[in-house]
């Protein structure tokens, strides 16, 4: 909402400028968001009157123009414009003026006649699109006078952000309060005071309300042999300066008591109101109404209409309808002031997509004690600049009149809720400058809250409103005192962090996906058509089909991501996420996924570290740190048909029987989905699993003292024998003297027969208890390589 | 006698010092030294001398072979450490060839500053809790004073599922879980993601927020500034001022917006602030006795204070990102820079 200082200082009177204003307002809790001097652009543009007009000896379309300017020399300025005339008062800008198109104004010679200034159109001041001619200004203003002061621009708006607790405030009477409780100067409410005809309002209109629950309080004046034209300047730059459009003398009078007093107000042609009655009632079912927008809109029968005897013709509290507006030919006018509950206003609006300066309020909560007030001061506005006769009396129809609010407040409980020690007198001060009426009652005060106020129903809330008028910064800055709660044990936040780190470690970067996918991405990494991830929860009003369910799987977003980062000529990937998935399975579950993707390149490209490839074993090695770093050594590993990747590369690792991840290149078809050039290679766990499988507990193992002994051993076996057969035979034969076995060499083709394999492993030897000599390793050796030939065929190779 | 002695002593020392590799050293040694070296045949005819010459040549005799071998040895030395160094002038390097560099990965810009503002917040005792991020109604809106035709409602723009749920538009809920689940006192911070409909240079549809909470038998709104002044301090410098200006949130009261003074212009009016010289970084506030009604706490036995923050908003404060939807393409390019 805008308003402008010189019309705020109608309501109060007050020293601060703008700035002072606009940051007082701010800490009070009315945010200001702009603070703007519409007038400023026009300095040094003033008003002149165009005293002698010549012809120009070289131009024929050029005359040259005497003008004063209020000064004691006239000026010389050449002008061309078609409508300049003897005696017209025109803007002149000064020399050195800067206009609002940019153009700075100097001393020129046009054809030879030196011009001392420049008569404006109305463009070329920025204030509307009219090139034709001159500016024309009111012979009423005197000459000399700065523009911005004639047209009223001589002010400043402040943009205002009203939050949806503070309904009183949509109003400059509003804001004038908020003043009040900072500066404690009075209001100055606008004098209201006019003639009423002999005519009683009951002999022309009556107020019937069907429907009390939704229409608490409904109120009208009838003001008889209105003349509809244009609102005077004063009342059109009020408007304009807030930003509300001018449209005539009536509707601009309804505009302004609601800017003034917040209270929207409705005018309706008293003659096109069947009856010339007001019923305000439930529309029923199938009901129409076309709005002042000329909108038909259809009703339900939870709307709340004003209705004549026979139609709805307004849309209660929302807008007004097109058949009963006041137009040029209106001479009777029937003055709406009414209060409507908020929730009915809001649902109505809602339902119809609407929201207008009526309906904003409203739904907020408007003040039903102001209803009379503003009634009054329209009316009042009609008579003096519409004309016509305002007829005896308000029909006043308050069905749901309510009791006062009283809260008792409790000095005390103030100072503890906010750690301060302000004084009760203070605190009871601040309340009456809001306009709280405080008596004290017992051990604390009561306080009773006017009608405009219907945020404050408790203790809490004259808490906050002491806090706030007391200031936010005069309030002490401490530290807690409580107890700090023991925080409960978190695994899986540990498991998160090792892992990240040691991702991290090994040069993966973190990447953050959207929770949303593409319900049809499953497609592309090749999911069964049975699989439960391709259940996906949808969202009703998604930005974008390609953002309209929430993940199940992170692949796709990886892969998404190697896609984009390949477009852009970036092949050294390497990303993982740690995030949630949406899984539909009764409650509501958000398992968290770690899942990494791996493609394009490995190395820095440079002398000493080439680009390589990545491959199958990149992706175990990832794995395996992931697993090591989480102490989890008791897993296996085995091949899966799952789709997305490529059959013969890839495993799930188990622990427990139970899968906690997958890893492997992708399937080919999935990079071609994916438009990736070259091999990916994925792994994707469940952190849930991980977290169940983790062992952090550590132990200290004895250091041996004694030396370790290493024999190699190559093998030739069939390429039927995975590499970890003989590892764990080794192990096996050789009990705990087998500190470690490494295979360092892996080799198929020249010397060795097809079907076969060469595998090398490096044995280590080790007693915890003694020094182990030759004999003794030996014969070890020479037993693990007997179980080696027994159990899996494996020859010696020399 | 002596005088062969004296000359070979001589002519072995002269040509000792034209020695340049270790074979001419081994050869010279043969000359010498050697099986029939010129001081071992001297050595041989000392048994030919009389018994009053011996020991007076055989005294000589011993100088000049301990005098050699000395000679013998150090030129042996010396020839190795010419031969080391020429070796390691051999093997000097180019060092501005590039190192091979370690792979290192680096956290997502967001996680890193929620991992500092988690870690400013755990030292000050509070607990990491999360919550679901598909809500219900009540969690996210009516437990927290938000009931369904509340005006508030409009500021959140929220997506909906098919199913009727949502997608939490705030951390608050985690709020009314966390106080369900356990007693006062109540100290937690709630890291999580939150979405609501909007998209462009400043907004993304998902987005991170820290929630805080404490609850406690007397806990005050002078302590809520102490904490958020406390945080503030840590995450933005020691220099930094703030300011809270009152605002409104349905679960909050007494509700504040909270200010630092601008991390560019150190609060004295730039671009960046709009001039003001403040920032807003988060909202905050008591809890509204609703709240704790809510979640069965008796309102009058306890107080509580209450907090979020955008995590991007307070990212960019640092990175200046001009579209911050860039955050989420995981441009490596972009990834790498932080
Ligand atoms: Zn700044």
């Amino acid at each position: 909402m805008n308003v402008t200082l010189n019309w705020l200082k109608n309501y109060i009177d007050f020293e601060l400028s703008a700035s002072e204003l606009a940051d007082r307002l701010t800490m009070l809790g009315i945010e200001v968001e702009s603070v703007k001097h519409p007038g400023a652009e026009l300095e040094g543009v003033v008003v002149g009157c165009v005293n002698t007009i010549k012809p120009h000896p070289n131009a024929d379309k050029l005359v040259l123009c005497q003008v004063d300017i209020g000064k004691t020399e006239e000026l010389q300025i050449v002008c061309g414009a078609p409508n300049v005339r003897e005696g017209m008062h025109a803007p002149v800008a000064t020399i050195g003026a800067t206009l609002p198109i940019g153009l700075t104004i100097k001393r020129a010679k046009l054809r030879g006649e030196t011009s001392h200034g420049m008569l404006c159109s109305e463009k070329e001041l920025a204030l509307s699109e009219d090139a034709a001619g001159l500016m024309e200004l009111s012979t009423d203003i005197p000459v000399g006078t700065s523009l911005p002061t004639a047209l009223g621009l001589d002010d400043t708006v402040f943009e205002l952000e009203i939050t949806p607790n503070r309904p009183d405030c949509l109003s400059l009477i509003g804001v004038a309060r908020e003043i009040r409780a900072e500066t404690g100067n009075p209001l100055k409410l606008p004098h209201v005071d006019f003639n009423e005809d002999e005519t009683d309002i009951r002999e022309i209109t009556s107020v019937t309300i069907e429907a009390p629950d939704l229409c608490p309080r409904y109120a009208a004046r009838v003001i008889r042999g209105v003349k509809v034209g244009q609102s005077p300047a004063w009342l059109q730059q009020r408007l304009e300066s807030v930003g509300i459009g001018v449209i005539n003398n009536i509707v601009d009078i309804t505009n302004f008591v609601l800017m003034e007093y917040g209270q929207p107000l409705h005018a309706f042609d008293c003659h096109k109101l069947a009856e010339n009655r007001i019923i305000v009632r439930r529309a029923t079912a199938g009901e129409n109404i076309t709005t002042l927008d000329e909108m038909d809109r259809e009703l339900t029968s939870d709307m709340l209409v004003i209705a004549d005897a026979e139609k709805p013709v307004a849309l209660a509290g929302v807008m007004g309808g097109y058949d009963s507006e006041i137009t040029e030919t209106t001479s009777d006018v029937l003055l709406e002031s009414a209060y409507f509950n908020p929730s009915s206003i809001r649902a109505t609006a809602k339902a119809l997509g609407m929201s207008t300066e009526a309906s904003y309020r409203f739904e907020r909560g408007a003040d039903p004690g102001i209803v009379l007030a503003a009634l009054n001061r329209a009316a009042q506005l009609i008579t003096e600049l519409a004309g016509g006769s305002t007829c005896k009396g308000i029909v006043d129809v308050y069905p749901g009149q309510q009791p006062l609010t009283e809260i008792q407040l409790r000095p005390e409980r103030v100072n503890f809720v906010l750690g301060t020690e302000i004084e009760t007198v203070t605190m009871v001060e601040i309340l009456k400058r809001l306009g709280f009426d405080v008596e004290t009652s017992g051990r604390g005060q009561r306080v009773t809250v006017p009608t405009f106020r219907s945020d404050i129903t408790r203790e809490i809330d004259l808490i906050e409103e002491i806090a706030r008028v007391y200031g936010y910064d005069n309030i002490p800055t401490t530290l807690p005192k409580g107890d700090i709660p023991v925080p409960a044990p978190n695994p899986s936040a540990a498991v998160r962090k090792c892992i990240k780190h040691s991702l991290l470690a090994a040069g993966m970067m973190e990447a953050i996906n959207y929770s949303f996918c593409d319900p049809n991405c499953f497609d592309k990494i090749r999911l069964t058509a049975d699989d439960p991830r391709r259940e996906v929860l949808k969202l009703q009003n998604p930005l974008s089909p390609e953002m309209s369910g929430l993940r199940t799987t992170l692949l796709p977003s990886l892969l998404e991501n190697a896609q984009h980062n390949r477009n852009h000529q970036i092949d050294t990937i390497a990303l993982f996420e740690i995030g949630n998935v949406f899984i539909r399975k009764g409650a509501e579950k958000e398992p968290e996924r770690v899942t990494g993707i791996l493609a394009g390149q490995v190395g820095e490209g440079v002398y000493s570290n080439p680009y390589r490839e990545p491959d199958f074993y990149d992706i175990k090695g990832l794995v395996e740190r992931i697993l090591e770093v989480c102490g989890i050594v008791d897993y296996t590993l085995e091949k899966t048909d799952a789709p997305t990747f490529h059959p013969g590369r890839n495993a799930a690792v188990l622990s427990n029987n139970k899968r906690i991840g997958i890893f492997g290149e992708a399937h080919p078809e999935v990079l071609e989905n994916y438009d990736l050039p070259y091999k990916a290679y994925l792994f994707d766990f469940d952190m849930e699993a991980l977290t169940d499988a983790a062992i952090f507990a550590k132990c200290f193992e004895p250091i041996s003292v004694y030396p370790k002994v290493e024999r190699d051993l190559a093998i030739v076996v069939d390429q039927a024998v995975l590499s970890d057969m003989p590892t764990e035979l080794i192990y096996k034969t050789g009990g705990e003297l087998v500190e470690s076995v490494r295979l360092f060499d892996v080799y198929e083709g020249e010397q060795v027969p097809e079907g076969k394999k060469s595998l090398a492993y490096a044995i280590t030897y080790h007693s915890a208890t003694e020094t182990l000599t030759d004999k003794a390793v030996n014969a070890l050796h020479s037993k693990v390589v007997k179980h080696l030939n027994q159990e899996l065929g494996a020859e010696l190779r020399m | 006698m002596k005088t062969e002695l004296h000359a070979i002593q001589a002519e072995a020392l002269a040509a000792l010092k034209d020695v340049k590799t270790p074979d001419m050293l081994e050869s010279l040694r043969i000359t010498y030294f050697g099986r029939r070296g010129k001081l071992t045949d001297v050595m041989k005819g000392m048994g030919k001398l009389s018994k009053a010459e011996r020991p007076e040549v055989g005294k000589l005799a011993n100088e000049v072979r301990t005098t050699l071998t000395a000679a013998f040895e150090e030129t042996t030395h010396t020839l190795h450490r010419q031969q080391q160094e020429q070796q390691l002038e051999r093997e000097a390097v180019d060092i501005t060839l590039p190192g091979r560099k370690p792979a290192y990965g680096k956290a997502h810009p967001v996680m890193q500053i929620l991992e500092r503002i988690e870690a400013i917040f755990r030292q000050m005792g509070f607990e990491i809790v999360t919550g679901p991020d598909v809500e219900t109604e009540y969690y996210n809106f009516d437990a927290l004073n938000t009931p369904a035709d509340h005006p508030a409602r409009d500021l959140h723009d929220t997506f909906y599922l098919t199913d009727g749920h949502l997608l939490r538009t705030h951390t608050s809920p985690v709020q009314i879980r966390a106080m369900e689940n356990q007693q006062p006192p109540v100290r937690i911070i709630v890291p999580g993601k939150c979405y609501r409909v909007d998209y462009d240079v400043s907004h993304t549809p998902m987005f991170h927020q820290v929630e805080g909470l404490l609850v406690d038998t007397h806990a005050t709104f002078s302590e809520l500034k102490g904490i958020l002044t406390a945080f503030a301090r840590q995450m933005f410098g020691d220099q930094t001022q703030m300011r809270f200006r009152p605002h409104f949130f349905p679960f909050t009261e007494p509700s504040a917006e909270v200010d630092i003074s601008c991390t560019v212009c150190q609060g004295n009016g730039c671009r960046s602030c709009g001039g003001s010289g403040w920032i807003e970084i988060l909202g905050a506030g008591a809890v509204d006795p609703a709240v704790f009604e809510a979640v069965n706490y008796d309102p009058g036995e306890v107080t509580g204070f209450a907090f979020g923050m955008g995590v991007e908003r307070i990212a960019n404060l640092q990175f200046r990102i001009p579209d911050i939807r860039t955050f989420y393409e995981n441009d490596l390019r972009f990834l790498r820079q932080f």
